[in-house]
């Protein structure tokens, strides 16, 4: 044979493995340790833990806040833009620019099976 | 087309390799190597080469990785997929077992 055995070839697997960091939020090294990534990801998982935490989701004092919008009704005539709904968008569009910049960041990114890319805007 | 979303106990990787390296007989074995290194526990691999007269060859850059079941399976995908491999983004798609018995590489 000719496999000698001290061979030490490299590799053609590279080192760096870009994991979701969603997924393996404990997977050590790799672009989950770029601490801009690191931000996005806890303001992620503050955010989802807000909105399944079933809490008010605007717990601003009446004086801090800006006056409400004019109310709209959906054809049940049920109040749509709640208070509670406003703050819930709200977090829900900040989720999803904070996934759009993660991807940004990390192609291999698995985003989560709710996330819708952005639409482009001729 | 070729290619399944229900986990099989074939994955397939794809744009891995190029025609120039599966030529070359060295290149060749090094790639077996490095696939075997980091594929866990195979039960058969198949890198489909290129023939003498240069005629294309179905699944040519392609790596063909066998598991004993479709957990050792899926456990490979989601560790090889996304993973670069001589610069290339490997992806790894579960190939439809009775093609892959049938010597049906064609994806």
């Amino acid at each position: 044979s000719t496999e000698g055995s001290g061979r030490k070839r490299k590799s053609r697997w590279a080192d760096d493995e870009p994991k979701p960091a969603f997924q393996l939020p404990d997977f050590m090294g790799g672009i989950e340790f770029d601490p801009e990534v690191q931000a996005l990801n806890s303001r992620l998982l503050e955010i989802s833990r807000k909105l399944q935490s079933g809490l008010p989701l605007d717990d601003r004092n009446e004086g801090a806040r800006s006056p409400s919008p004019e109310p709209v009704y959906d054809n049940m005539g049920i109040r749509i833009n709640t208070r509670e709904y406003r703050a819930r968008e709200k977090l829900n569009r900040e989720r999803q620019e904070i996934i759009s910049q993660i991807i940004k960041k990390n192609p291999a990114f698995k985003p989560p099976a709710d996330y819708r890319p952005p639409k482009l805007h001729k | 087309p070729g290619t399944t979303e229900t986990p099989t106990k074939i994955l397939c990787l794809n744009q891995v390799v190029t025609v120039d390296e599966l030529r070359d007989d060295n290149e060749y074995d090094e790639i077996l190597e490095d696939m075997k290194d980091e594929c866990g526990l195979l039960v058969n691999i198949i890198i489909p080469r290129p023939n003498m007269e240069g005629n294309l060859i179905p699944g040519v850059g392609k790596v063909f990785l066998e598991y004993a079941d479709t957990v050792a399976c899926t456990n490979a995908k989601n560790m090889l997929g996304g993973r670069k491999f001589g610069g290339n983004t490997v992806t790894a798609d579960y190939y439809p077992e009775d093609k892959f018995y049938s010597a049906d590489y064609s994806g």
